[in-house]
């Protein structure tokens, strides 16, 4: 990791929602660097714009206006560069955890025999011998996550984007596979861009947390975690930490409540 | 008083057991078949005229069985030859109709200009019924081809709008997915939006088989090829005035359709356990 080169660049970026004739400012004025190999955490009030900002790196989502570049390239498309890891896996149904995690290749149109081997050693990295022939629905939630990794990574993806993936699992698996990220994170080097609402598990995550304001987001403040890993949640620093990132937090959570409660 | 707590807790293991459906569907049978009875004895007291054309459930019953050993009276074949042409012609118009279903129904979900340039054609001949088009068909296209097309503008339709509504109910975020994965709009269609449709074509099927049958008496309401037909048999069985074979004839046209159902639901079921989907 040299840390230095900058993966993602975003500049004034903007978004407006158009829907009945009114307009919804989701993000407006938002600015960040994230450098190659960092893990940063976009964290907000619900609705402040974070998954937004992350279709809009995915290419999902077009832009209102700004700069957005990956690896210095502006994104205009979705592409195999970005790959995306989903709340609620979307993975194909009628897929094999194998054909799933294939899927990229096979748009690609890489070899099968590659194919396989690229599989099979993602399928080893997450944590998935033997369930190569299962399909989707015959694996628990942090299982399916699994393969949602597997499936962005076997792309080969300079940049990891994760719209809360771990949303939808219960707390042990949770916890799980956070450290199971972080362990999938050292051994490939992705630039990760992870979307949460937890306070805990973006201080257990992140390199920089960045707490996004209330509609329409911007960076409120970019709060670096200095935190060896593996964090420990009851280490007094670790607490010290999630205490400032739930003040910031607290404050916007208050604006937004505010601002929903008002008319208009 | 643990008695009668251990008698519903019988009652209710009774009722959400296979047995309690097997006993409902011999009540619903009995059932049916005594107010018949009951009928056709009554309307043979009051209306004798009227009687001849609701024959006893037994009668039918005879007419069902004797069709296995000996010729049908009227047209003067064999069941299985009836059955035989009659299966041709609904596989044949039903194949038909999904071969152009499919690729129409698929290409009209994906792409909203040939939707709407489809829609209003469809949606003004949807409605009519597909006897309607039996003369035309029947005197345009002769005795192989006529009662194919009927049958095939009855299975038609319920295919075309069921692949239509199962391109429309792809979920966006296999979509999202697929892109985000690098597909292009070519893969998307062929690797997600065609296997996502497949459940929803299955239920085309098994309605468009339904439809092909209801369509057969129609289809083959003038002198077809080959000994006729299931429908045919019942205009010429019509014309010596044995409604109890008529009767039976329905029989073995409700029969075939329940059958081919069932195996298109069969096929179904291992194509949902081959494909994992649920």
């Amino acid at each position: 990791m040299d840390g230095h080169e900058v993966a993602i660049s975003m500049r004034d970026l903007r978004k407006v929602f158009k829907r009945d004739k009114t307009k919804v400012n989701a993000v407006d004025d938002f600015a960040l660097d994230i450098h190659a190999g960092e893990f940063v955490c976009l964290l907000g009030p619900s609705g402040c714009g974070k998954t937004t900002v992350l279709r809009m790196v995915a290419g999902l989502e077009t832009r209102t206006s700004g700069v957005l570049t990956v690896a210095g390239k502006p994104v205009i498309f979705p592409g195999s560069d970005r790959g995306m890891v989903f709340q609620e896996f979307a993975l194909f149904p009628w897929r094999t955890v194998r054909k799933n995690i294939e899927f990229g290749l096979e748009v690609k149109g890489t070899p099968e025999a590659e194919r396989h081997s690229i599989s099979s050693k993602y399928i080893d990295l997450v944590g998935l011998k033997g369930f190569e022939d299962a399909h989707p629905q015959e694996l628990s939630g942090g299982m399916k996550q699994r393969v949602g990794i597997a499936r962005a990574l076997a792309n080969d993806p300079a940049v990891l984007l994760m719209d809360e993936p771990f949303g939808s699992l219960d707390a042990q698996t949770r916890n799980l596979m956070q450290k199971e990220l972080l362990r999938i994170w050292s051994a490939t080097k992705k630039t990760i861009l992870f979307v949460t609402h937890s306070v805990d598990e973006a201080v257990f995550l992140a390199d920089h947390i960045v707490v996004m304001t209330a509609r329409p987001g911007k960076v409120r403040e970019v709060i670096d975690v200095d935190l060896p890993r593996p964090r420990d949640r009851t280490s007094r620093e670790f607490i010290a930490v999630r205490g400032r990132v739930l003040t910031e937090l607290d404050e916007e959570f208050e604006k937004a409540r505010a601002k929903e409660l008002s008319p208009e | 008083m643990s008695e009668p707590g251990e008698l519903g807790g019988l009652i209710a293991r009774f009722i959400a057991s296979r047995w309690y459906r097997y006993l409902l569907l011999f009540v619903s049978i009995v059932l049916f078949v005594s107010i018949w009875h009951a009928l056709s004895w009554r309307l043979n007291k009051t209306d004798p005229v009227l009687a001849t054309f609701i024959p006893y459930p037994l009668d039918v019953a005879k007419a069902f069985l004797s069709s296995f050993t000996s010729p049908i009276p009227g047209p003067e074949v064999h069941i299985w030859t009836l059955i035989a042409a009659s299966l041709e012609r609904v596989l044949l118009g039903f194949a038909l109709a999904l071969a152009i279903a499919l690729p129409l129904g698929l290409l009209m979900g994906a792409f909203k200009t040939i939707e709407y340039l489809g829609k209003p054609v469809v949606e003004l001949i949807r409605p009519i019924p597909p006897i309607a088009w039996a003369p035309v068909f029947l005197f345009a296209f002769r005795a192989f081809w006529g009662p194919i097309a009927v049958v095939f503008i009855g299975a038609f339709f319920p295919l075309l709008i069921s692949i239509i509504f199962g391109v429309r109910s792809v979920d966006p975020m296999l979509i999202d997915a697929a892109r985000t994965l690098g597909a292009k709009k070519k893969h998307l269609f062929t690797k997600v939006i065609v296997p996502s449709t497949l459940p929803y074509l299955m239920t085309g099927v098994k309605v468009g088989l339904g439809i092909a049958w209801m369509c057969i008496v129609a289809a083959e309401m003038l002198p077809v090829r080959g000994g006729g037909g299931l429908g045919y048999a019942i205009w010429t069985i019509a014309e010596i005035n044995r409604y109890d074979y008529i009767f039976a004839i329905m029989l073995f046209i409700g029969i075939l359709s329940i059958l081919t159902t069932g195996l298109a639901g069969e096929f179904e079921r291992r194509m949902y356990k081959w494909t994992g989907m649920k």
